[in-house]
Order: C-alpha cells, then sequence, then structure tokens
C-alpha cells in the first residue's frame, strides 16, 4: 500500500484550545461587566474626592446635574433631559431663569421626572472648586421639586490628605 | 539522546482556528478599551438635599428632629482655606471634627435621642468651595449620622 507523505507544517502549529478559553472567559466577563453605549448624562470634570460613599445600582430611576459656575452668579447647570413627548434625550443646559420665558428651567424638568416617578433621584456631579453660592440653587431647586434623594457625585479615594 | 515518537507524524483535521482567534482577539480588544466601568466613582447620599432657613420658608425638619448644626466658613479673600465650627470646636481638621461629630452622636444617644432623629445641618458660607463641604459631609456620615442636609447660605 501505497504511505501519503503528510508535509511537517501540518504538525507544527500550537495547540491554540487555551488560549480560547481564556480569550472567551474574558470576552464574556467584559460584555457583562463593561457599560457600552450607556450614558447618564455625566460630563468630564473635576469632581470631589471622599472615602465613604455608596454605589447606585439602578441607575434608571436617575437624573445627573452637572454643575459648573456660571458667568454672572447663576450655576451652569447640564443634564441628559428627556425631549416633550418623545422618548429622545439630549444633553441640555437648564437655566434657572430662562431669559425668554423668565421660567425656572431646572425646577420645572425636576417637578416633571419627580411627578412621573415616586423614586426619582438626583445625582449632583459639581465642580470640587465650586463655590457654594452656585450649588445653592440646584438644592433649593431638588428640595422645591420634593425631591427627597440626592447623591453627591464624588471620586473614590483609598486614603484622604488632610483637609 | 533520541527521543522516541518526536518526529511522529499526527495529522490534524481540526478546523482552522487561526480567523476565529483573531476576530475575538479583536472583540476582546475593543471591549478593554470602550468599556467604562463604575468603579472609580461613587455617591454621598442625602435623603435632605437643603433645609431653608429665614422668614416663611418652609423647613424640611420633622418636629420632633434635633437639629445640630455645623458651620463652614472660608477666612475673607482665603477660597483655599475653611474653618469648621460645631458647638466649641473650631477646626480645619476632619479627623477632629470626626472625633467631635462621634462624641456628640454618643451624647445624643445617651440621652435618649435616636441617631436617626439627629438632623446634622452643613451651614455653608457663600464663598466655601464644594469640595470643603464634602469633606464636612463626609465627617458627619462618618460619625454614623444618617440625616444630613446643607442649609442656605449664610
Amino acid at each position: 500500500m501505497k504511505k501519503v507523505h503528510i508535509p511537517e507544517t501540518h504538525v507544527a502549529h500550537p495547540n491554540v484550545t487555551p488560549l480560547i478559553d481564556i480569550v472567551m472567559c474574558l470576552i464574556i466577563f467584559y460584555m457583562l461587566v463593561a457599560k457600552i453605549g450607556v450614558t447618564t448624562g455625566a460630563e468630564k470634570m473635576d469632581i470631589p474626592e471622599s472615602i465613604v460613599g455608596t454605589d447606585i445600582k439602578d441607575m434608571g430611576n436617575t437624573l445627573t446635574l452637572n454643575v459648573r459656575p456660571g458667568a454672572i452668579e447663576e450655576p451652569l447647570v447640564t443634564a441628559l433631559v428627556k425631549l416633550p413627548g418623545s422618548a429622545i434625550s439630549r444633553q441640555s443646559e437648564l437655566k434657572l431663569r430662562d431669559p425668554a420665558s423668565g421660567q425656572n428651567q431646572l425646577l420645572n424638568t425636576l417637578k416633571m421626572y419627580r411627578q412621573q416617578n415616586d423614586q426619582f433621584k438626583v445625582i449632583i456631579r459639581g465642580e470640587a472648586d465650586m463655590p457654594y453660592r452656585f450649588l445653592e440653587p440646584v438644592l433649593v431647586a431638588c428640595a422645591d421639586a420634593n425631591v427627597r434623594n440626592v447623591n453627591f457625585n464624588t471620586k473614590k479615594v483609598s486614603e484622604k490628605t488632610g483637609g | 539522546m533520541r527521543i522516541r515518537g518526536a518526529k511522529a507524524v499526527h495529522y490534524d483535521s481540526g478546523p482552522n482556528m487561526t480567523p476565529l482567534v483573531d476576530v475575538v482577539m479583536v472583540i476582546l480588544i475593543f471591549l478593554m478599551l470602550a468599556g467604562s466601568f463604575g468603579g472609580v466613582e461613587h455617591y454621598l447620599v442625602s435623603s435632605t438635599p437643603v433645609t431653608k432657613t429665614g422668614g416663611g420658608a418652609n423647613t424640611s425638619v420633622v418636629p420632633d428632629e434635633v437639629q445640630y448644626t455645623i458651620t463652614v466658613d472660608s477666612p475673607m479673600g482665603l477660597s483655599d482655606r475653611f474653618v469648621v465650627r460645631a458647638g466649641d470646636l473650631v477646626t480645619s481638621d476632619m479627623d477632629k471634627l470626626t472625633a467631635a461629630l462621634v462624641r456628640k452622636r454618643k451624647e445624643f444617644n445617651a440621652a435618649g435621642t435616636a441617631t436617626d432623629k439627629v438632623q446634622v445641618i452643613v451651614a455653608p458660607g457663600r464663598t466655601v468651595k464644594y469640595k470643603f463641604l464634602i469633606d464636612v459631609y463626609q465627617a458627619a456620615l462618618s460619625a454614623e449620622f444618617t440625616k444630613v442636609s446643607f442649609q442656605q447660605a449664610h
């Protein structure tokens, strides 16, 4: 019987099965843990640090308010807000006094969310160096809109340097 | 020394795994770069965002609650410093403030006032930086007070 000669290249490749096992585990891990395409409206800014704090598991009932010092004495507040009559959300500035209508857009927005959802929560992302006079109107708007759950977003630190 | 079977021919008729490994590696690298993880930030929770003061203001404090006020000010023209006043204590040291608040909470508890009946009010000046207020807020939470709120600026 004639013997078939098999080229050596067919036998020289490494066993990739353990590699695929590990890589598949990593992919499943990242797919479960990573938050891709999920935005809360949080903008990049220098927020304060804290050691204590809790995690919010369900971000579905939350509205993230980005608070910065404004041009005059008013804060610049932005949030990812649902457009009226639509399921689409857009990052918008919420003025405390709209020049056109004179209305408090922040208060109206908070009231709208609060009426729709009893579990409504507000997350405040404020710049660390912002004076309190810019934060105060935001807290007052939350209180006026009857928002009882306000969370101050901070950076996790394991050890704090002195105050 | 001759290794027996080293040159033996093993014909592997399994599928070619190279394209699979290529694609899987691309997916893995994408997920590692694009994914964001919630491990770097957390939240300080408040059930009462602000306590109003002044004429005609509706306070959000429950009648049988005891209020304990911590005043925070920045010395004139020095926005990078702050001074905290809590009872007799005047300090900028958060460890001292935490220790004083722990003692205060124990005093409340010894007097028969449950911790959840104490409303700690942080009363900041207009110019005090937010990061300093978070430090004070954190000190109150570290002292195991559960109800902490801000007061309108004085």
